[in-house]
């Protein structure tokens, strides 16, 4: 099978390319599996190519190498917009970046699940595995919304909902650069029209109930951002300095919002 | 010159790090302290001079230290005896683990040449959740739950104490968190739970840890009497991997059951063959991965792992891999 530009390959000369920092039996120390992680976009290269048709704007601004932030909005009932976030830079950068995505404190006690997500390379969202990750050069995805991002109903698609300021806090302590980043497409791809609170004893928040059973093929359009350099404009000790997060944070919230609605603009249809 | 006075030298960690410090240029003589009758056969030589004594008694650390080891002008104190069996419990151990510790370092201070005082901590000090890092900082919560075994609770108290006279006493202290060191009769709960044909672990979980190596244990502990640093220290080991690559490796097959079917099982497991492993003693690290983080030990000791763990030698040979009955490991350091 022969893949255009922007669309997902999963040669194994990529994989072999691809940066990894092994611990000492083919696992970072996080758990990270490139060969599993392998497997896991094998599946779910159908659903980058043909399902969501996923379609990435101005990819040559995700660093090649060294650490930075990508920060971007979050909807869709499940995680499917970081799913195709991490896709799309995998197929859109040489030699391959594999994003390091985090995962909600519960998502590792979960069985089965946890173990396939950080052999995938995501890691429970902590400062302090975050912190690791920027200090070994990798690439992080961060979703500043966080849980009520994909928990929001339907009618408040692309409302970015509170924007958190770790993200900053640590691209600032860690010298990286944040790269916002427009989702279009995930906010309407899964429609949610209420939620089950009650099974937190489980270690969900909430069961979502969707309008469909299945995700909508939707087509995903993702903007990249011009690179905010915070690194450059702050120094490492302000991280800890709430206005200097808040003035941070706001920016890049402005930024992504930005790329949001010319994205909109853009989009010729939902399924287009 | 360094002279080194060191506790739990009967250990196969003790033994180890005596022999790597009589080869050291700079330490001129080592004291190794046990209560067994003789030393262990490995240093049955000039080298390294043995003493007997019983340390959960006040009186003795003060006899011992004011006798023979001011004779002998010692300047370095390496405190690693801990009772080895997970399961021992009641005053005598306490003494053992915690007050013992706690008068030895008292008597230090006072002492007219110690200098420094180096204690051998745990991996198990730190408790085992979802809310923290994979990699463990040494500001990381420790375990204080109320229903913790004794071996961990006296762990986590000698530990404290230590730590409660860094910057208030005249001794330059270090604390050296070990990860968990695979080997026999170190009180490693993997290797024990490694001594049977079959490793059963949490089904749908397969957390990653990580493991020292002997040699690096002995490098670390080096690395603390030479070095200058004062406070604490996380001592990552070399082999990060999962729990079930681990017993793959170790030649054991690795069985995995809904989670409340482990704790009767290897109750029930504890008691026909007398092995030491404690499913409640590892619960959360049989769940969520963690790691040292080892950041601090590079940058203020030098230590970085540099041995992984021989897996081969953890593999059984028919009818030589037996569980180890609990009056073997009877001898509390």
């Amino acid at each position: 099978m022969r893949f255009n530009k922007g669309m997902l390959s999963t040669d194994r000369h990529i994989f072999d390319n691809m940066y990894f920092r092994d611990a000492g039996h083919g696992y970072d120390e996080f758990g990270f599996h490139p060969k599993t992680a392998r497997w896991g976009i094998k599946a779910l290269a159908p659903l980058y190519n043909i399902y969501f048709r996923v379609k990435g704007y101005g990819t040559s601004r995700i660093p090649k190498e060294g650490p930075a932030v990508l920060a971007a909005n979050h909807a869709g009932m499940l995680p499917i917009d970081a799913v195709m976030l991490a896709l799309d830079v995998f197929a859109n950068t040489t030699p391959a970046r594999w994003p390091r995505a985090s995962m909600d404190q519960f998502v590792p006690l979960m069985p089965f699940v946890g173990t396939f997500f950080s052999r995938c390379g995501a890691v429970a969202g902590s400062r302090g595995n975050f912190g690791r990750l920027l200090d070994s050069g990798e690439l992080v995805t961060a979703f500043p919304e966080g849980v009520p991002g994909i928990q929001k109903p339907i009618w408040k698609r692309y409302q970015l909902q509170e924007w958190r300021v770790g993200h900053c806090e640590l691209a600032i302590r860690h010298g990286a650069p944040v790269i916002p980043v427009g989702i279009i497409g995930s906010e309407e791809q899964w429609p949610q029209v209420g939620r089950i609170d009650w099974i937190k004893f489980l270690g969900a928040p909430y069961l979502p109930i969707p309008i469909t059973p299945i995700p909508l093929p939707v087509r995903i359009h993702i903007h990249y951002g011009e690179p905010i350099p915070l690194q450059e404009e702050y120094a490492p000790e302000q991280s800890d300095d709430p206005a200097v997060l808040a003035a941070a944070a706001t920016r890049v919230k402005d930024a992504v919002e930005e790329l949001i609605a010319a994205g909109l603009e853009q989009r010729e249809g939902l399924f287009r | 010159m360094t002279v080194v006075l060191l506790t739990g030298v009967t250990t196969p960690l003790g033994t180890a790090l005596a022999k790597a410090l009589v080869e050291d240029a700079e330490v001129q003589q080592v004291i190794g302290v046990g209560l067994e009758q003789s030393p262990p056969p490995d240093l049955a030589n000039d080298a390294v001079v043995y003493e007997r004594w019983d340390l959960s008694k006040e009186r003795n650390i003060r006899r011992m230290l004011f006798g023979s080891c001011r004779e002998r002008g010692v300047t370095h104190v390496i405190h690693s005896a801990f009772h080895r069996s997970p399961l021992a419990e009641g005053g005598h151990i306490h003494r053992l683990n915690v007050e013992s510790t706690r008068h030895l370092l008292r008597f230090c201070e006072r002492h007219p040449t110690i200098r420094r005082f180096v204690f051998r901590s745990d991996v198990e000090v730190y408790r085992h959740d979802h809310l923290h890092p994979t990699l463990l900082r040494e500001d990381q919560p420790l375990e204080l739950s109320r229903n913790t075994k004794q071996r961990v609770r006296d762990r986590v108290e000698a530990d404290l104490t230590v730590c409660t006279r860094m910057g208030l006493s005249s001794l330059s202290i270090c604390v050296l968190r070990l990860a968990e060191l695979l080997a026999p009769e170190s009180g490693s709960q993997l290797y024990d739970w490694l001594l049977s044909r079959i490793a059963i672990r949490p089904l749908g979980y397969n957390p990653m840890v990580n493991l020292l190596s002997l040699e690096d244990a002995v490098a670390a502990l080096v690395a603390g009497v030479k070095g200058e640093a004062q406070g604490v220290f996380n001592i990552p080991g070399f082999d990060s991997l999962p729990l079930k690559r681990l017993a793959e490796l170790a030649g054991v097959r690795p069985v995995a059951l809904p989670g409340p079917m482990l704790s009767p099982l290897y109750r029930w497991r504890e008691r026909v063959r007398k092995t030491e492993f404690t499913y409640e003693m590892n619960d959360g690290r049989f769940h969520t991965s963690d790691l040292l983080d080892g950041t601090r030990a590079r940058v203020e000791l030098g230590y970085e792992p540099r041995r992984g763990i021989d897996f081969s030698l953890l593999k059984p040979t028919r009818g030589t891999r037996r569980p180890v009955p609990r009056g073997s490991r009877s001898e509390p350091h």
